[in-house]
């Protein structure tokens, strides 16, 4: 049987780092930081055990690693999964080095052939899904969607001391600018990228933006070097991360940048007058045409 | 704060070709640096007022970048290969920051491909990391950070020393002209080979194969603005998007 260990900063994913940790066919170990009520998630969520570090009150996440690293070690499993958040890839690192473990980002599932555990995960920027091969302990931050847990008793929660804690303080906590941009809410958003030729073209966005009902947003390039849109409507993995029902890249190519301000959307339309543009691979619906005749067309088409 | 900052230490996954049956083919791609680099570079700077920067690359890029960016010296690792595992291209780098010796912060670009790396280095070294990153300063014999947390904006206070992983907000501004690259190349850098530093490039892990991921194609509307339009529009009323 094979051990695997998860660290769990946040509730969301807790549900699929278990199940993707029991693809290795062995007990699952969470070890919890964060407050009570996220180790009786964790609990809940089908462990077979739970070690919870309750930070101090203005002390983050990472500045447990140290503890988090020893656990690791004591537990010595061969597989550890944790989410691709900032605090999670911190407490994973160090028990990567801990453990002397390879660490690989991207998993999705992992499983055991033989005495080797493997990971298969998605790679460049989403472009490929590869599987890779280690033959001793292995880290990998989980990408893969979140799994709803199934209602379960739970299992005791063991508080862990966390002595050797980093001196890291959080100093202060404001509302980030932007954070009321109504893009982050907005259930439609029709953006825009270097498609559109000049800043009066505006408004042809915006009459389809009011036709939807929908907030503007933008590729980095418009509202970072040409300035058109406030910054704090710029959607990609720097700017906003967003999750409306519908989203319309308007002229926008689609790097990868972009994209992962787009991955919680539900349904994207992509209008461009490039066949290749990476939008396309990405969108649920694709116009191929020229935007200045499209847009129009499409507010039109909306009125009917 | 003596500081160095890494930069050049991956690939570009945009310079990676995927063809039809999944292969990737990186032609022959060299580490490049990241968009992440730029905004690691400036804050590195921020950081280091006193003038104690020192630029850190591996393998096949050109070292020059940060010398031309106002960084008085740079080390070179000069055989470091493209590794799978993000552990081992860490524990290059970690060999390198202890060959340099007396580093207070490690500054280095949060690169959404390597995502393991800036961690794995701060584990190896030993030291605290804050990834994800936006502005830093040192504050008090401190550094003191600004990172982005959902809609909030934390900052963060953390001593010496550290590794900062900082993701950039918007792309290199002020791009250096011919004679800050002639100036440049006048500037020290000094070259050393994995055996110097004391670590082997094994991969940990070796990759079983890549594929195309599983995706619905896009349903494309072409030809006449308003019968696509058209189409679209009652593909998202059906769909109850509208």
């Amino acid at each position: 049987m094979s051990d695997a260990l998860i660290i769990v900063t946040e509730e969301k994913p807790v549900g699929a780092l278990v199940a993707a940790a029991k693809g290795l066919g062995g007990m699952v170990t969470a070890v919890v930081v964060g407050p009570r009520a996220l180790a009786d998630a964790a609990a809940a969520a089908g462990p077979a055990a739970v070690k919870w570090i309750e930070p101090r009150p203005g002390v983050p996440v990472e500045a447990y690693a140290r503890p988090v690293a020893r656990l690791a070690a004591a537990a010595a499993p061969r597989a550890v999964v944790t989410s691709a958040t900032a605090e999670g890839r911190v407490l994973a690192g160090a028990a990567a080095a801990e453990l002397g473990a390879a660490l690989i980002p991207g998993g999705l599932t992992l499983s055991a052939v033989g005495d080797k555990t493997v990971v298969v995960r998605t790679d460049l920027g989403g472009r490929v899904i590869e599987s890779v091969e280690a033959a001793g302990p292995m880290v990998t931050f989980y990408a893969g969607d979140d799994i709803a847990v199934q209602g379960s008793a739970g299992v005791p929660i063991e508080p862990v001391a966390a002595d050797g804690a980093a001196d890291i303080r959080i100093e202060r906590t404001e509302p980030a600018a932007g954070a009321d941009a109504g893009i982050t809410k907005a259930s439609v958003v029709v953006s825009v990228g270097r498609g559109l030729k000049k800043k009066d073209d505006l408004t042809i966005i915006e009459g389809l933006a009011n036709a939807l009902g929908a907030e503007i947003g933008c590729s980095m390039p418009v509202a970072d070097d040409l300035g058109w849109v406030e910054k704090d409507r710029y959607v990609g993995r720097s700017g906003q991360h967003i999750a409306p029902r519908l989203y319309i890249a308007i002229g926008i190519q689609g790097a990868p940048q972009h994209l992962e301000g787009i991955r919680n959307a539900k349904v994207v339309v992509g209008i461009n007058n490039d066949p290749a543009a990476p939008i396309f691979k990405s969108a649920n619906y694709g116009i191929l045409g020229d935007l200045y005749e499209v847009v129009p067309a499409l507010q039109a088409a909306l009125g009917k | 704060m003596k500081t160095v900052i890494v930069y050049k230490w991956a690939r570009d996954s945009e310079d990676a070709a995927v063809r039809s049956d999944g292969a990737v083919d990186w032609r022959n791609a060299k580490m490049t640096a990241g968009e992440d680099d730029f905004a690691a570079l400036e804050a590195a700077k921020a950081l280091s007022r006193d003038g104690d920067l020192i630029g850190l690359t591996i393998g096949s890029g050109d070292a020059s970048w940060a010398l031309a960016r106002g960084v008085g010296q740079a080390t070179l690792i000069i055989d470091a290969p493209s590794l799978i595992d993000n552990a081992s291209t860490a524990a290059i780098l970690a060999a390198a920051v202890r060959t340099i010796g007396g580093v207070d912060v490690v500054v280095i670009g949060d690169s959404e491909d390597y995502s393991g790396v800036p961690v794995a280095l701060a584990g190896l070294l030993g030291w605290p990391a804050i990834v994800q990153v936006s502005a830093v300063s040192a504050v008090d014999g401190r550094v003191q950070i600004v990172r982005k947390q959902g809609r909030n904006e934390q900052t963060i206070s953390i001593s010496a020393p550290a590794v900062i992983a900082v993701s950039a907000a918007s792309p290199e501004k002020n791009i250096p002209g011919m004679k800050e690259q002639l100036a440049a190349r006048k500037r020290p850098i000094t070259k050393l080979t994995l055996a110097e530093i004391g670590v082997s490039a094994a991969d940990n892990v070796s990759s079983q194969g890549t594929r195309l991921p599983e995706t619905t194609p896009a349903r494309i509307f072409e030809g006449d603005p308003a019968a696509a339009c058209g189409k679209l529009v009652a593909a998202l009323r059906d769909e109850g998007i509208l």
